[in-house]
């Protein structure tokens, strides 16, 4: 619902009409880029390639004889939960559905949020206009409400978290790639290529879309834990993953009745989606700072 | 709502005064500002009770449990007149919405405005707080941090910003309760206690909660507006001027390169406005505070389509009016942006 800005102020679109390259200001340097990224593919393997090779017990259908062992106890070195459930798992397993719905959510919205705010900032005219205008509602709807009631109707399971939350990482990504579009359309390259009679899908695959690449890529990073933390908050609150599959959210959500007699409960699946979102948004701010997004 | 009036026509002291506040190109603004929300607010409670109709199970069936006879559900849908076709039942409460009647709640029976009335205020005081705090020490911690970039107290903010924006509302709640309640106890872990009740106990209630919801939009906020007063001080003319006269730095700062940098601000806190109602939604039984957030939850899954729509538009008008506030303010931080100068 962003009121119109007073008609002095430039609109946002002609704001953002810089050139989408700027020179960088100053190099990250590659540590930056490494840490956060080698933090994140080390989570990633431990997810989904750890289970695969070194047993770990079942995340579900604990013995209740075995619940609310402490860390480091032996056999489940991050304890049980209080459905005697091995945490460690739990978290493993967690992690592979946070990484399963951070990334279809955002390859759906790079991809379809993506081509639509291309579509429009490239032909503009009624096709701008009417997606424009779509994108604007569904931007304007308070979020999370649209995405519980989804979540709510469709009933919980992952594949419906992952469609609650592409109703907004859409038109985020589309909205983004069309201020990246119009803000290169008018650079001489494009009109060399018009001129040089390139058609316009050609003149989009080849040069539109590798020059806002970097701008998508660095905010894909940035939604891509969005919905992690999106998925934690639909889980938490009961509407995301189904108990007892395991989700960080619900984990956390579950600790925090026994908060004070076990903190670790709601603090380990804490401190994982708090390490893997930092380490996304330090690797999108250090590769920005790279590619010299502005 | 009296959404459409003109503000200036209700001034009524003298036909001077009521003739240039029509005049007054702010006020027209702002009327004309005013005009442009009522398809807004149209369209946002409308896609609202599309979608929470388009919620499978029948909503009768919901409310009454599993265990339901056939007729009792029938005999419940026709008093609540579940059984008429939707554009009937959408057609009846916007009309009665027009008249400042947001209907009764599905599941209790009570007046919606009335639990509005009770919930409100809980979540407006926790949201005040919330955001006086993120903005005022935004700014401090931003006016500090571009003071020197790259030093000491720029790359605390980085960290600081990069934390909050990366920090789940949820888990900071969580981490809240156990370091300030569970451990310290210096506040209660839940509970809500009145402003009139006990003002004291009132902000110790509210302090967590506010904390949760607040230190992200501190985050982003701090990151945002240090990013732009940096970018004043290096590039604009008027500051190599106020330097040149010799004006302090830190007055340079303040004076100067601060209020410039505040559109970026001003509109970010009115578009972020509308987001938070996912936020309180989460925040508030977490803490068993009794406002808007709490029910909204609730009324989700009890298809109480009343008290979503009443939740819903609320904060829709909040956007929207904080739409209107930036508006204004960025007239009075940047004169250039009036129509004419005022007589002032």
């Amino acid at each position: 619902m962003s009121a119109p800005l007073p008609d002095l102020l430039p609109a946002p679109d002609a704001a953002s009409a810089v050139p989408v390259r700027t020179k960088a200001r100053g190099q990250a340097s590659p540590l930056r880029v490494w840490i956060p990224a080698g933090f994140l593919i080390l989570l990633a393997a431990a997810c989904f390639i750890w289970p695969q090779i070194y047993p770990v017990p079942k995340p579900v259908g604990g013995s209740i004889l075995e619940a609310g062992l402490p860390p480091l106890s032996p056999g489940h070195i991050l304890g049980t939960d209080p459905n005697g459930n091995d945490v460690l798992s739990r978290i493993l397993y967690g992690g592979q559905v946070s990484f399963e719905v951070g990334f279809s959510v955002t390859a759906i919205g790079l991809v379809v949020g993506g081509l639509l705010g291309v579509a429009a900032g490239y032909w503009r005219g009624a096709a701008d206009a009417a997606i424009s205008r779509v994108l604007d509602v569904l931007i304007a709807f308070p979020a999370l409400v649209l995405a519980l009631v989804i979540a709510e109707g469709l009933g919980p399971s992952e594949l419906h978290v992952i469609w609650a939350l592409a109703i907004f990482s859409i038109p985020a990504f589309g909205r983004i790639a069309r201020s990246g579009t119009l803000a290169i359309r008018e650079q001489t390259y494009m009109l060399a290529a018009r001129l040089s009679g390139s058609r316009g899908r050609h003149i989009i695959l080849r040069h539109v879309i590798p020059n806002i690449m970097p701008q998508l890529m660095t905010f894909a990073l940035l939604g891509f834990g969005i919905a992690i933390i999106l998925e934690g908050a639909l889980s938490f609150l009961g509407l995301g993953i189904p108990l007892p599959e395991p989700s960080w959210g619900s984990m956390i959500a579950q600790g925090q009745q026994v908060l004070s007699a076990t903190p670790e409960q709601a603090l380990i699946p804490s401190a994982f989606l708090f390490a893997a979102v930092v380490s996304l948004n330090v690797l999108g701010d250090a590769l920005r700072e790279r590619w010299g997004v502005r | 709502m009296a959404v459409g009036a003109e503000p200036g026509a209700e001034t009524g002291a003298g036909m001077t005064l009521a003739q240039r506040a029509l005049r007054s190109p702010t006020l027209r603004l702002a009327g004309r500002r005013l005009l442009a929300v009522i398809p807004v607010l149209w369209g946002v409670t409308f896609l609202t009770y599309v979608v929470m109709n388009l919620l499978p199970g029948d909503t009768a069936q919901v409310l009454l449990g599993a265990n339901a006879t056939p007729a009792q559900v029938h005999q419940l849908e026709v008093r609540l007149h579940l059984n008429e076709p939707f554009w009937v039942r959408y057609g009846g409460w916007l009309g009665a919405t027009i008249h400042g009647n947001l209907g009764t709640s599905l599941a209790s029976g009570e007046n919606v405005t009335t639990i509005l009335g009770q919930r409100l205020p809980v979540t407006a005081e926790l949201l005040i707080y919330a955001f006086v705090g993120s903005i005022v020490l935004a700014v401090l911690l931003a006016v500090l941090a571009a003071r020197r970039p790259n030093g000491i107290a720029d790359r605390f903010s980085v960290v600081i910003s990069m934390t909050g924006l990366s920090v789940a509302p949820y888990v900071l709640a969580v981490v809240l309760v156990y370091v300030f309640a569970v451990k310290l106890q210096w506040f209660p872990a839940i509970g809500y206690t009145s402003l009139t009740a006990d003002p004291l106990e009132n902000i110790r209630s509210l302090t967590l909660p506010a904390i949760a919801i607040g230190f992200p939009l501190f985050a982003v906020y701090t990151r945002l507006l240090r990013a732009d007063i940096v970018e004043q001080m290096q590039r604009e003319d008027y500051i190599v001027t106020a330097r040149a006269k010799g004006v302090p730095s830190w007055q340079i700062l303040i004076r100067h390169a601060l209020p410039n940098s505040m559109f970026g601000l001003i509109t970010l806190v009115a578009l972020n406005l509308g987001a938070l109602v996912g936020a309180v939604a989460i925040i508030e039984p977490i803490f068993s505070l009794p406002g808007v957030g709490a029910i909204l939850i609730s009324s989700i899954t009890n298809h109480d389509v009343p008290i979503v729509e009443g939740v819903v538009l609320v904060f829709a008008v909040v956007v929207v009016l904080a739409g209107l506030a930036a508006d204004l303010l960025y007239a009075v931080l940047d004169p250039r942006i009036r129509y004419e100068r005022s007589a002032s």
